[in-house]
């Protein structure tokens, strides 16, 4: 399964949809506010530059023959002083249009019948922009209308500074409201993610309701759903139990009967030309036998079907001591030496699984282990980790082939023994049962193998 | 000897039979619980085979019966079931042994063998491994020639408790808490010291096995 392929993140989702409003509320309000404060600028530059014509006035005199003049020194004073990047122009003219001082080619603004007698215009002027203001006087006498323009790269100076001012700290206003909305969301998802850390923390097969406190009202709805669908799984799995049980049932009972009839007739034709055949019969109905036996096992071992009150707590050297009893008289048989090293260390796990699979990985041990050979089971923990293993000093199993002997059916290509391959199938089951780990490693003899469970660290 | 089978599968039933006539036994077969209570007040058993999957009365039930009106016919279960729960329950219930099917008929008339040894040796107080008898009344083992072997208290202990659990493999551990008292202290080191000792006095009428790291088991000859 493709866990890591993360789907659409509600988190993301949330910042997303968040992210577009908030940008877009960012450009209006820059805008917004350069607008509010673009004519508050003009107008003080506009009255900048009413000083500098009002400054004109104060030095015309009235001339001889009614001419007034302008007396202009050759440093102006400071409303006159243009900056280096900017232009300075003025002209005064007579009502009818006769230029008294200054440039002659300089247009009037129309006159806006202020009360002031100041009006304004832009206009283009030596192809350049100019902000121009005619002041309209009588002032010295005779009406005069005197004109001053100027480029107007201070006040745009001026609007550019505070449009940056303003961008920025809409910006950190909104970086802020980020931030603020981004920790909301992750503590209004924290609901959601213990959720999750409870889904991880269940082993992969467990069936039981997830529990429903501190459950958000908007999630409510799909952990019902879920625990819905975990109840009728868990239906379906108990009902496949039963099934299992019932078939074993009916299997079992012909398979005693025809084994037991072959074993009554074997005695019977002891010794005439029937013998052999029966033997044959015989030894086919074994493996009948112990296959079905193995598949009931497998599918009774079904990681699904156990619940958390069917765990106890087993004391694997017990566990040891019972098992090997049992295979004790076939390792003697087969002149096998069969031993254990066992520490006092306990497991939480379902005990006839654990009796399966500790019997299986003997038996697995004695049919690879020639006469001779020893067996030896161990018990332990390390790092805190108990662990369960059975070491032999048999054929061993090739590298390649320890990936796939845990399949069922798979048969090595070496192995002569009339196993049905399910041991190692039903093995690695129910260590995934107990969220156990089975590994395969060469015998700690330099030949043979090592098979090893290692199961969860025991909680202090 | 006689057995009483309580099986309703007919291939089985008459297969086991056959099986343990073959072995000396009487067998008189029965296909249902119901039909248990008659045979059992006309004769005399040593052993009763039952199946726990009965038709009507289930087996579970029978042995509850059994043992509630105070019969202490050994009983031996055999069953298709695999669950440990049933097993559990049917020895709690007083059954004396149990196997599951599909068992090889050599192991069942073991399984008999031994049931019926055990009850005989309960009521005669004495348990006979091998040529070895054990007399438990009267603490003394006995070999194959009737000569009284000299143990200390320490090694009849061993041998008792060895003798109980005859055929299985019985832990140090277990051995050790059988010889010593409140106040005694013991390592495994002299277990083994008393065991071989135990071992060379037995000589050839019963063998105590050493099973490593596991314990001893006490076998015939």
């Amino acid at each position: 399964m493709a866990e890591r392929q993360r789907g659409i993140s509600v988190h993301r989702r949330l910042l997303s949809y968040l992210l577009a409003p908030l940008i877009l509320l960012l450009v209006i309000g820059v805008a917004v506010d350069h607008h509010v404060i673009v004519s508050p600028i003009h107008s003080a530059f506009d009255h900048s530059l009413s000083r500098s014509a009002l400054a004109i006035v104060a030095r015309i005199h009235p001339g001889a023959g009614g001419v007034p003049e302008v007396a202009l020194p050759q440093h102006p004073p400071p409303p006159l002083r243009a900056m280096s990047d900017e232009h300075f122009v003025y002209r005064v003219s007579l009502p009818d249009g006769h230029t008294v001082a200054g440039t002659a080619d300089l247009p009037l603004a129309p006159d806006s019948q202020s009360d002031d007698g100041f009006s304004y215009t832009n206009i283009t002027y030596r192809s350049e922009t100019y902000r121009l203001a005619s002041y309209r006087t009588s002032e010295t006498g005779d009406p005069l209308v005197v004109t001053v323009a100027e480029t107007p790269a201070r006040r745009d100076r001026a609007v550019h500074r505070l449009d940056v001012a303003f961008l920025i700290n809409d910006t950190l206003q909104m970086a802020a409201v980020f931030i603020i909305a981004l920790v909301g969301i992750r503590i209004a998802l924290r609901p959601l993610q213990r959720l999750s850390q409870q889904m991880a923390r269940r082993p992969a097969q467990a069936l039981n309701r997830l529990s429903t406190e501190q459950v958000p009202a908007e999630v409510l709805p799909l952990v019902e759903s879920l625990n819905d669908l975990l109840g009728r799984t868990r239906n379906s799995v108990l009902s496949q139990q039963h099934f299992m049980a019932n078939a074993a049932h009916q299997l079992r009972t012909p398979l005693t009967g025809i084994k037991a009839q072959l074993e009554v007739l074997a005695r019977e034709t002891f010794g005439t030309p029937l013998e052999d055949r029966i033997a044959l019969l015989h030894g086919g109905v074994d493996r009948l036998a112990h296959t079905a036996n193995q598949l009931l096992t497998l599918a009774r071992a079904e990681p699904s079907a156990h619940r958390d009150s069917h765990f106890a707590l087993i004391e694997l050297p017990k566990l040891i001591g019972e098992v090997a009893d049992g295979s004790l008289d076939r390792a003697i048989a087969h002149g096998i030496d069969l031993g254990a090293e066992a520490e006092s260390v306990q497991v939480s796990g379902i005990y006839w699984l654990l009796h399966e699979l500790l019997g299986n990985l003997i038996d697995n041990a004695i049919r690879h282990t020639p006469a001779g050979g020893n067996i030896t089971i161990r018990c332990g923990t390390e790092d805190r980790h108990p662990y369960l293993e059975v070491d032999d000093s048999g054929s061993g199993i090739p590298a390649e082939e320890r990936a796939r002997v845990r399949e069922r059916f798979y048969r090595g290509a070496g192995s002569k023994t009339d196993g049905c391959g399910l041991g190692l199938a039903i093995v690695d089951e129910v260590a995934r049962v107990h969220n156990a780990r089975l590994s395969i490693h060469d015998g700690s003899t330099g030949k043979g193998t090592r098979m090893r469970i290692d199961f969860p660290a025991i909680k202090a | 000897m006689r057995i009483l089978l309580v099986e309703d599968d007919s291939l089985v039933s008459d297969a086991i039979s056959r099986g343990l006539v073959g072995s000396g036994y009487v067998v008189d077969a029965v296909p249902d619980a119901e039909s248990v209570a008659a045979r059992l007040s006309d004769s005399h058993y040593d052993l009763a085979i039952v199946d726990l999957g009965l038709p009507g009365e289930d087996g579970l039930s029978l042995v509850k019966r059994l043992r509630h009106s105070g019969s202490s016919l050994p009983l031996l279960i055999v069953t298709a079931r695999d669950g440990l729960d049933d097993r559990i329950n049917a020895l709690d219930l007083g059954a004396d042994d149990y196997l599951v099917k599909p068992f090889a008929l050599p192991e069942l008339a073991a399984r008999c063998r031994a049931l019926i040894r055990r009850a005989t040796a309960a009521a005669a107080n004495e348990i006979v491994i091998g040529r070895l008898r054990i007399d438990l009344a009267g603490r003394r083992a006995l070999n194959e020639k009737g000569e009284v072997l000299e143990l200390t208290r320490r090694e009849w202990s061993i041998l008792e408790c060895l003798a109980h659990h005859s055929g299985r493999v019985v832990s140090k551990e277990r051995l050790t808490q059988a010889i010593t008292g409140w106040s005694e202290d013991i390592s495994g080191n002299a277990i083994e010291v008393h065991v071989s000792r135990l071992r060379s006095k037995l000589g050839t009428s019963a063998t105590v096995r050493g099973i490593r790291g596991l314990g001893y088991r006490l076998e015939d000859g």
